[in-house]
């Protein structure tokens, strides 16, 4: 199998598999369902045959005029393969976690045409070596995240999603402004014949607001907790694993592997991944609705991300890759858990809840593994990689920023601990709130195997290491950017 | 001989530890049999490497980039510590399994204990600041688990603990970053620094981390509640013993190989404030407990100060007490937690007020206490006594007076409280309210333990050469702190100076506090320290620590950044969310408004809109564009 059919059958499968969805659940539910979970497997898949075209070193390139002038132009490299994997193999687990939660509600045929879809434009996203291209691919991911945020209809329910919407689509639109920047500079959307440019700050200014409306990352974030409104499995998947990194792929592809950045800009960038890691994580300790208060995490933990890629340095990079896989995975399993949460309690509120380790015991124990994975306690691979991040940092000589990195993983253990401590210990505060059993088998499994996936993630941290720094390799390879970097610093 | 022995002491606990786990409850006896194959098998090749001469036994095997490899090196430091560790671990194994049986939730506590030994011999182990975080961090999850198995609150216990030893471990991670970036590598034997600079700030971090594994104040406030919420074998088997080696053991690491600490250098006064605050003010607090567990749990920290103060003088002769202050806290403050359990077990309370006359019931006991006792304060010819010893004539070397005259007051109150508890305890009459009235001897699973680390207190101290000379003095070998003391390096011969003197002045004071304290209590001896209780700053300050005015979880978590962060979330994150849900829909509202104005269905507005806009386009073209 070459690698350009593996790279077709990644974007192509879901995106043309996700409109076969609702009519296969015209004749059978079950039988969609199975579709559904087959062409997740069948993206992750797909994803991985793509490793040896990753691991052999070259930057595998695919380019196809579609017409009026516009290449579908595809990378295949060690970045976008990672990404692709790693989104993909969590997106499939969600889809599966899903079957169970989302068989009581109305609208499923739409859920599972977004969701694959969703999946389908992520995978286009992250192999797009286009920036129109990858515009593209970015509002089809904000439309889908847009319905399946509106999953329940009500009127709350649907402001918010049509928040969400708002905030991504106008960034992206500021984004797109800076695209056009570049290209009147350049005379070109395609990012391999652009890579080494340096840009101005106006240009990484807009790109920059596109990312972080996308990554809700301050001041763009407070559509994030919004979402909360969502059904579980689709929190999971834009918090945890897809959506919002979709603005951190796009960070790195743009500002780490194509262009050069102004010196100052690399310190701003930094410095606001820090403010928003800090102020989410803040606004957490107060929150009391559990998935509020995940949702900050995340825009917390992404901070942590854009960090590592600020840095601009092997080791800070590759920390903030291998960061977005344990933070996927613990995240996911997070949410996930608190899906079986909210299923069986029927309530968000935390301080109502209590001791529900005795009604849920692998849910909890799974819980408390993903808090550790995210707070950054080894053996769980949250550790090596909020480790490498904050190493990173300092590398950059960013001493003080480092030191308030450190401050903020102390944060977010007293937030998640807090919250672990009030859902799980002690007595129930609300007696109205009764919880005799765990969610459905499928779903405690979900959740059980990303919390085992977390500890696996650390004791054999060799092996998404190793991916990585392939992924490290390409996106900071270039020997024409260390040039312009070193005279730049 | 292979390198690889180095991972059995590492992963058969971890293994031991994750089989508890998983077996099935039927299996009687099974998690107690596997707990002591395990811990006799880490014993036996904890003895082999100690054995093993030359540059010691090294392990390295690549792990993964960044230069994070895993690299153990058993030289003669960790193979020491690894031994006394060791040695721990076996006999809590055969005291846990006695106290345990038929508690709740006992095989949980054997999976964590197993786990946590295979962790530490680890993190004793390792040579590779991330193998070794890898190893040390791990510990807060087991830490977590095992206090949390205690009492209905234990839980809050386990939740303070975990922040505060999670405080102290990111500022060692910190501290660690720092190290690497100036030093280019994580091979922790291959780290040379001047404390100065960003490189003080590396030590002073790193330096926190370490204390605070041991115990050391500011960091040391769960410790107490630990000993009222925890099971009492943890309370033996990490406050008071392994933590200990842990803490101090990689405080020699960071002070004497990474760093070297001059006499009287800004970072050896740091250090050897820390460790007198810490021995006087805990000791104070310990004075005045009235429950068995948590005065002693007060003396784990005090302790710890002495045995940081030792290594913070940079003289040879405190550092070498240092050290053998930290293996003889170990011995005896093992012993008595062990014996605590046994009154609490047996007599049904810890509390003293309910205790008294157990000597005659619960004899051995009652023996292995008073050794540990007297060791713990200082008293000929126990071990403890030539550890402070030489901690003492360290800090008069170091010309501050103040430094010894602290850990004199400290021994003064040390024996006091020890008096206090011992006579309230095993002394004077039985107490009507012990809940049961009979008590004797537990079984030998718990005496032996017991017994026999009480017999080490002895024989550390009598024969005080034999460890200062095979396992101590060795750590300081080859070092650049012994020049200029080629002549002193014979710390085992024993000078009867003045120092010695005050010392045993000080335990004299501590006899004439006691007897006024009981005599002012009408004979009951747990009111003895009342007297010092009640002086009048004394009593304010006393009354705020009750109300834990001076616990950093309290004022600084629970006050200072819970605070913080309402602050913040109300300002920053409320306000940016009112910018869209507010602002923005507002100033949408009203631009709307205005252009539905203009839009009011008249063909006469209309037509007024393309004229004026057709004007303004020939002006365009007519004036701008020629």
């Amino acid at each position: 199998m070459g690698w350009e059919f593996s790279l077709l059958a990644t974007i192509l499968v879901p995106i043309i598999g996700a409109f076969t969805l609702p009519l296969i659940g015209l004749a059978s539910k079950p039988g969609r369902n199975a579709w559904a979970v087959i062409l997740g497997l069948a993206t992750t898949f797909f994803a991985v045959t793509l490793l040896p075209a990753a691991f052999s070193g070259e930057t595998h390139v695919f380019q196809r005029a579609i017409g009026l002038g516009v290449d579908a132009t595809f990378v295949v490299d060690g970045l976008s393969v990672f990404m692709a994997i790693a989104s993909a193999l969590i997106s499939t687990l969600i889809i599966i976690y899903s079957l169970g939660y989302i068989k009581d509600y109305h609208y499923q045929q739409e859920y599972f045409l977004m969701v694959v879809l969703f999946l389908g434009a992520m995978m286009g996203l992250v192999f797009s070596a286009n920036l129109i291209l990858m515009y593209v691919f970015w509002e089809i991911t904000g439309i889908c995240s847009w319905r399946l945020i509106g999953f329940f209809r009500d009127k709350e329910v649907v402001i918010k999603a049509d928040k969400a919407f708002l905030v991504t689509a106008g960034g992206a639109v500021f984004m797109l402004l800076g695209f056009a920047l570049v290209y009147a500079k350049t005379g070109t959307f395609n990012m391999l014949d652009m890579r080494g440019f340096p840009i101005g700050g106006l240009a990484v200014a807009l790109i920059t607001m596109g990312i972080f409306a996308k990554s809700a990352t301050l001041p763009f974030h407070t559509w994030l907790p919004d979402a909360g409104v969502a059904p579980t499995p689709v929190t999971a998947l834009l918090h945890a694993a897809v959506l919002v990194k979709i603005g951190v792929y796009a960070f790195a592809r743009i500002f780490n592997y194509t262009f050069v950045i102004p010196g100052d800009w690399q310190t701003y960038l930094m410095i606001l991944g820090l403010i928003s890691a800090m102020v989410s994580a803040s606004a957490a300790l107060i929150e009391t609705n559990i998935k509020r208060i995940l949702a900050l995490s995340t825009v917390s933990q992404i901070g942590y991300i854009f960090m590592g890629l600020a840095a601009f340095n092997t080791i800070g990079v590759a920390g903030a890759l291998l960061f977005i896989l344990m933070h996927g995975l613990a995240k996911g399993g997070l949410f996930l858990a608190a899906g079986v949460i909210e299923h069986g309690t029927g309530t968000k509120d935390i301080t109502k809840m209590g001791g529900l380790i005795k009604a849920m015991p692998v849910t909890a124990v799974a819980f408390i593994m993903c808090v550790f994975s995210i707070v950054g306690v080894p053996p769980f691979g949250g550790f090596f990689s909020k480790f490498m991040v904050i190493q990173g940092i300092i590398k950059s000589n960013h001493i003080a920023i480092g030191a308030l990195a450190i401050f903020t993983a102390l944060l977010t253990l007293v937030y998640l601990m807090r919250l672990f401590t009030l859902v799980f210990l002690g007595e129930a505060r609300d007696t109205s709130i009764h919880a005799h059993k765990e969610g459905t088998p499928t779903m405690v499994w979900v959740v059980a195997s990303l919390a085992v996936l977390s500890l696996a993630a650390g004791i054999l941290v060799k092996y998404p290491m190793d991916l990585a720094n392939i992924a490290v390799r390409d996106v900071l390879g270039n020997p024409a950017i260390h040039d312009i970097l070193g005279v730049l610093r | 001989m292979n390198p690889n022995i180095l991972l059995i002491p590492i992963l058969v606990p971890i293994i031991a530890g994750v089989l508890t786990f998983i077996l099935p409850k039927s299996v009687k006896w099974g998690k107690e049999i596997l707990a002591l194959i395990a811990t006799a098998i880490t014993m036996y090749y904890a003895a082999v490497i100690f054995k093993a001469g030359g540059e010691g036994l090294r392990l390295f095997v690549p792990w993964t980039s960044f230069g994070i490899n895993f690299d153990l090196w058993a030289y003669h430091f960790p193979k020491f510590i690894l031994l006394a560790a060791a040695g721990f671990e076996i006999l809590l194994a055969l005291y846990t399994a006695s106290f345990m049986d038929g508690k709740e939730r006992s095989k949980e506590y054997f999976a964590y204990f197993l786990l946590t030994a295979g962790l530490a011999n680890g993190a004793i182990l390792s040579n590779n600041f991330v193998l070794m975080l890898f190893f040390w961090e791990s510990l807060l999850a087991t830490l977590y688990g095992m206090i949390s198995i205690g009492n209905k609150e234990a839980f809050k216990t386990a939740t303070k603990a975990l922040v505060i030893s999670g405080i102290a471990d990111f500022a060692m991670i910190l501290g660690i970053i720092f190290a690497w970036h100036l030093s280019g590598t994580l091979t922790m034997s291959e780290i040379h620094l001047e404390p100065m600079g960003l490189g003080a700030a590396a030590f002073v971090l790193m330096g926190l981390g370490a204390m605070a594994k041991a115990g050391a104040m500011p960091f040391h406030t769960w410790i107490p509640d630990a000993a009222i919420d925890a099971p009492l074998p943890f309370m033996a088997y990490l406050p008071a013993a392994l933590e200990k080696l842990l803490g101090i053991y990689m405080l020699g690491r960071i002070s004497l190989e990474m760093f070297t600490i001059h006499m009287n250098s800004s970072m050896s006064i740091f250090l050897m404030a820390i460790g007198a605050i810490t021995i006087v003010l805990a000791v104070m607090m310990a004075l005045v407990q009235k429950d068995y567990k948590k005065l002693l749990s007060f003396h784990a920290i005090s302790q710890v100060g002495y045995m940081i103060l030792g290594i913070g003088t940079g003289v040879p002769a405190g550092i070498v007490g240092g050290l053998f202050h930290m293996l003889n806290h170990a011995m005896y403050k093992c012993t008595l937690f062990l014996t605590g359990g046994a009154v609490e077990k047996q007599a049904g309370t810890t509390e003293l007020k309910k205790l008294g006359g157990l000597f005659k019931l619960m004899p051995i006991t009652g023996v292995a206490f008073w050794v540990a006792a007297f060791a713990i304060s200082g008293v000929p010819p126990f071990n403890g006594f030539f550890s402070k010893e030489l901690v003492f004539h360290g800090a008069v070397e170091t010309g501050k007076m103040i430094f010894p005259i602290a850990a004199w007051i400290g021994a003064i109150f040390t024996f006091a409280s020890f008096l206090k508890l011992g006579h309230a305890t095993y002394f004077g009459q039985q107490s009507s309210e012990m809940p049961n009235k009979a008590p004797k001897d537990p079984g030998l699973a718990m005496t032996i333990p017991m017994l026999v680390i009480a017999l080490g207190c002895i024989l550390f101290g009598v024969y005080s050469k034999l460890p200062l000379k095979y396992l101590i003095q060795p750590v300081l070998e080859g070092r650049a702190i012994l020049e200029g003391h080629a002549g002193h390096m014979e710390f085992w011969v024993f000078h009867l100076n003045w120092i010695v003197w005050v010392s045993m002045a000080c335990l004299v004071i501590a006899w004439l506090i006691h007897q006024y304290g009981v005599k002012k209590g009408q004979g009951q001896a747990y009111l003895a320290s009342e007297p010092i209780h009640n002086l009048p700053v004394m009593h304010t300050l006393y009354d705020w620590a009750e109300a834990r005015a001076f616990d950093i979880y309290e004022w600084f978590v629970n006050g200072l950044l819970k605070g913080a962060a309402w602050t913040v979330f109300k300002v920053v994150d409320r306000g940016i969310d009112a910018v869209y849900e507010r602002l923005i829909v507002f100033v949408g509202g009203v631009a709307t408004g205005v252009l539905k104005e203009y839009h009011n269905g008249l063909y006469a507005n209309y037509l007024a809109w393309v004229v004026g806009g057709f004007a303004l386009l020939v002006i365009y073209l007519a004036v701008l564009v020629k």
